[in-house]
């Protein structure tokens, strides 16, 4: 049995509102298209009846019933108006659970991990209940970048934080494709300020515990410290020589530095740049001393630019002139440090980490966006906006007007032909979802095929 | 499952040389096959305190923050072997191949040794294999001395050592290795450029390497892992564990059949009985109340704890991970739930409204306390977890000492009220890495005491503290109900299971309500007169076969 675990607090007081003024509201709807929260309720039936692509979400979390109970055993969790939180749900078929998304129109869909029982029995064999296979996934929020951006802070983004994000994404992509030969890989933005990415091969599902732990470590290379400020920094260590993983990053990250953190963000400029930039600096003597050489040798106010290109030039300096100091040891790689640390992902390793730690599930709705959880291409992660992810308003105009439009020439036997979210700016990250869909039922099926041809030679 | 009595009349039987010989090829073995032969009782229990006494050094190595295998840990575990007069031991971890082969006495020495080894080991799979924490301590301990003893070896022992297992690597061909000779020379950590092109590779899954793979030491490509002939204590490492985490399964399986055998009932208890030591999931005995918690925190709590107490006082607010090393941390010196929630209400609702605090905050506290969700009562953390704490921006958790710089560290030393040798003396044991050392300094000056403590665990700390200033009768040793263990881990293979992270002291006081909790079970069912055979019992050999796990 599903559990309440939050209590319902606040449902009452909207209700009248709605009930009174219905014709206004649809009009805000329909003619605007601007999202507010309030409407949410109204909306989600029909996005979830019209627009959510159930077959492809099923297709994907079936992964083409490879495995015994992969999908019916896998943890879903629903959170409902007013942050009812539902978890260890679970559905027999693709029919059960649509019936049921379209009937309860969850705020929010969690996915968990695949259990060796179904997960709704978890109240009578709490014990025995353990995760068997998950995704392994990871969280990027744009908020760990707060001390590296200027444009925005917290939870708005715009376009020039937007490609942090997209430099994380590929070099993540890369990673895990060349160095641990995984190729089905889901991207899907998370409705605000952040990219969740999901693994979907056999081997990345079945990594245990510590295997999960070695991964996101792997590809974790930034630390926190204090910096002199009391502010947290983030310091990256290379150490004698670049592994190659870091190498292959600082390879992308080297052409987009002066873009992103010279250009747009203008982080370094003078003078309240000078204390961020040497704040990087871990040795206390050596990054006073730079801050006084680049407050004393840039003129005020100098950008970003300006100051990075003091900076290199003083590093390198030191680092040739005086061979047995800090410099050409602990600080001989500065500068690439720090380009790493202003670019390298900032990923969340606890949600990595996590067998089961739930995760959000694509084509969710943000609530307070109402911006549609839709995946993206890695690989062109950089032309992706997020300024311009259709909100849930958006879509319900977008369908009503194509309806609208085709209603006078078309057979209605014919119009039900064409997908609902076919109709609407939805439809590249359905397809982007479908294409990856595809891809990983290609690849189990020749498993599979393998596989028999293996077993038939006995 | 065999445990009849053997006839007395039985020969007595020595085990040969030849045997042993061919039994243990080598000083360092996979723990396989579990020993078929038969020992004395007497001989079982001398084996397993034995054991036990090394795996004790290697904690204690470990508490005091040296770093593993490094030239101080490795002086500090050879004085300790030798002080204990644990010879054989010791002669095992610093010989790796049968180096004493021409000297017959010696051999015979090693050889014994060999045999020690073995048996104890599957006889502590025993006593250890009953819970996740007593499990965790268990492997932890037993892959140092495996890696201790595989790191004495040469190549050619290692080459050897493979050889006896059976485990078939072969080194890439010169043309393969050419392949991706630039990756090895960049991401090869701990070689020169010279001794890369000298030195064997192997192609391994990486997760045969984890720990390589975790702190990037390897060349990594299409989740294959390429390693060296020294990266060889990795892969073995990982086969060892296997062994000793499948086999303590299968003792769990066992342990109840082999209890009824009286004899090793009384064993275990007396295995354990020399342990004490604390676990700290619920201050049951003492109600504090959360109206001294600020009185507290400046006297009586460690570092860590105090700086979330005064951040949450400041801020009004703590991240999730320093809310559950706080709020569990409270948990433990005996703050009620009823307690936990006004307190975290008071505070967290100055920058919130009731009901976020309602919706999102409340059930993490019920939770931890086991009354929401999985209904776990989850145990406070240690210094270990505190330490291995992975610290995001703007959050206190973690261990103050490892986390913040030495100049921030400083700072808030002064700020604890530390005079400036004292700061000096704590901040300089951080900066060598020795946190818990730090942490002990910071203890003896804030207690103004001499006392040598050893802290490895914030609520060991805090009653440490409590002792000291007479506010706490020492906790009353074990005489009470034996508690039934309701510790911190979750279901099957959830995130606490990372054997990386080392358990301290909380597992002593698990064996001692065990070995309690049976002996009761014993001495009740004990009542019949079978204590006299007992007696006699102890001279009969005891059939190892039985044990089979």
């Amino acid at each position: 049995m599903p559990e309440m675990e939050t209590e319902n607090t606040n449902s009452t007081t909207t209700e009248p509102v709605t009930a009174e003024n219905p014709d206004e509201k649809q009009k805000k709807t329909t003619y605007a298209a601007v999202y507010d929260p309030e409407c949410l309720p109204d909306m989600l039936p029909v996005y979830y009846r019209r627009l959510f692509p159930h077959k492809p979400f099923y297709r994907w979390l079936s992964y083409g019933l490879s495995e015994d109970g992969i999908f019916v055993n896998r943890e879903i969790s629903f959170t409902l108006h007013d942050d009812i939180y539902i978890r260890y749900l679970c559905f027999e078929t693709q029919q059960e659970f649509e019936k049921e998304l379209c009937t309860r129109c969850p705020f929010k869909i969690d996915i968990g991990a695949v259990m060796n029982t179904r997960p709704k029995n978890n109240r009578i064999s709490a014990a025995a209940m353990a995760p068997v296979q998950r995704e392994l996934v990871f969280d990027i929020d744009m908020t760990d970048y707060d001390d590296v951006r200027t444009c925005c802070s917290d939870k708005s983004v715009c376009q020039k934080c937007w490609k942090f994000m997209a430099v994380a994404a590929n070099i993540l992509d890369t990673a895990v494709k060349e160095d641990f030969g995984w190729e089905h890989i889901l991207w899907v933005f998370s409705g605000r300020r952040g990219i969740h990415c999901w693994i979907c091969d056999y081997e990345a599902r079945h990594l245990d515990t510590q295997g999960r732990s070695a991964v996101a470590e792997y590809l974790q290379i930034i630390n926190n410290a204090m910096g002199s400020n009391g502010a947290s920094v983030s310091r990256v260590f290379i150490g004698e020589r670049m592994h190659h993983s870091v190498r292959r990053a600082y390879q992308i990250i080297e052409p987009a530095f002066e873009e992103i953190i010279l250009r747009d963000q203008n982080l370094f400029s003078s003078p309240k740049g000078i204390e961020k930039l040497c704040n990087f600096i871990g040795d206390e003597v050596a990054r006073q001393e730079t801050e006084q050489f680049l407050l004393n040798n840039v003129e005020d106010g100098a950008p970003a630019l300006k100051v990075w290109e003091a900076f290199k030039r003083y590093a390198n300096s030191m680092r040739c002139n005086a061979t047995q100091s800090v410099w050409s040891r602990r600080l001989k790689n500065i500068i690439e440090e720090i380009q790493l640390a202003c670019l390298y992902p900032r990923l969340d390793i606890n949600v990595t980490k996590g067998f089961n730690h739930l995760l959000k599930a694509p084509f969710c709705i943000h609530p307070s966006t109402g911006k549609v959880c839709v995946p993206f291409n890695a690989s062109v992660a950089g032309k992706f906006n997020p300024t311009t992810v259709p909100t849930i308003a958006q879509l319900l105009q977008e369908i009503n007007a194509f309806d609208e439009k085709n209603k006078a020439e078309d057979e209605a036997d014919e119009k039900s032909r064409i997908k609902d979210y076919k109709k609407t700016s939805m439809f590249k990250g359905v397809v982007v979802f479908e294409e990856f869909v595809r891809k990983l039922e290609t690849s189990l099926k020749a498993k599979s095929k393998k596989l028999n041809e293996i077993n038939m030679e006995f | 499952m065999d445990f009849r009595r053997k006839s007395k009349a039985r020969v007595e039987r020595k085990p040969e040389y030849e045997n042993l010989e061919q039994k243990y090829k080598h000083n360092v073995l996979l723990y396989r096959m579990p020993p078929t032969e038969d020992i004395k009782i007497h001989e079982f229990e001398d084996l397993a305190l034995e054991r036990l006494k090394v795996l004790r050094i290697l904690e204690q190595a470990q508490a005091k923050s040296l770093r593993f295998l490094s030239d101080d840990w490795k002086e500090y575990v050879h004085d300790e072997l030798s002080r204990e007069g644990l010879k054989g031991y010791l002669r095992l971890c610093t010989n790796g191949g049968n180096t004493a082969a021409n000297n017959a006495s010696k051999h015979e020495f090693e050889l014994q040794a060999r045999r020690r080894d073995y048996i104890s080991h599957f006889i502590l799979r025993l006593a250890y294999c009953r819970t996740q924490e007593l499990k965790s301590w268990f492997i932890a301990r037993e892959m140092e001395l495996f890696k201790y003893k595989f790191s004495a070896m040469t190549p050619a022992e290692i080459k050897q050592f493979l050889d006896l297992h059976n485990l078939n690597y072969v080194p890439l061909s010169a043309e393969q290795k050419n392949a991706v000779k630039d990756g090895l020379i960049e991401s090869t950590v701990g070689q020169s450029v010279a001794k890369i092109e000298m030195l064997d590779f192997y192609k391994v899954p990486f997760t045969q390497v984890l720990d390589l793979v975790r702190s990037r030491r390897c060349y990594l490509k299409d989740g294959q892992a390429y390693v060296n002939t020294h990266d060889f204590i990795s892969i073995v490492g990982t086969k060892q564990l296997e062994e000793i985490e499948h086999g303590l399964k299968s003792a769990q399986r066992l342990i109840r059949e082999v209890e009824t055998d009286e004899r090793l009932f009384t064993l275990l208890k007396s295995l354990h009985t020399s342990y004490t030591g604390k676990d700290y999931t619920v201050g049951k005995d003492v109600k504090v109340p959360i109206e001294s918690i600020d009185q507290l925190s400046k006297k009586s709590f460690p570092l860590c704890m105090r700086l979330c107490h005064e951040h949450l006082r400041t801020n009004h607010h703590l991240k999730y991970d320093g809310r559950m090393q706080y709020g569990l941390f409270l948990k433990g010196i005996g703050v009620t739930l009823e307690d936990a929630i006004r307190f975290w209400r008071e505070e967290l609702t100055k920058k919130m409204d009731p009901e976020k605090f309602a919706k999102s905050y409340q059930y993490n506290i019920e939770h931890n306390y086991g009354k929401k969700g999985s209904l776990k009562d989850y145990a406070p953390y240690s210094c270990a977890k505190v330490i291995q704490e992975n610290v995001v921006q703007g959050s206190v958790n973690g261990c103050p000492f490892k986390y913040y710089d030495q100049s921030t560290l400083k700072q808030k030393l002064a700020a604890a009220g530390l005079g400036t040798a004292h700061i000096q003396d704590v901040a300089g044991l951080a900066a060598k890495h020795h946190y818990q050392l730090a942490c002990a300094k910071y203890f003896q000056v804030t207690h103004d005491t001499n006392v040598e403590v050893a802290i490895n665990h914030p609520n060991h700390y805090y009653l440490q503290s409590q002792e000291l200033m007479g506010n706490r009768v020492e906790k009353k040793s074990h005489a009470g109900p034996p508690r039934k263990s309701t510790k911190g881990n979750v279901s099957g293979s959830q995130s606490t299971q990372d054997y990386s992270v080392y358990m301290n002291a909380d597992d002593d006081d698990e064996l001692w309500n065990i070995a309690d909790d049976t002996q009761k079970t014993f001495e009740s069912s004990t009542q019949k007169p079978a204590a006299k055979s007992t007696d006699i019992a102890w001279e009969d050999d005891l059939d190892l076969t039985a044990i089979d796990c």
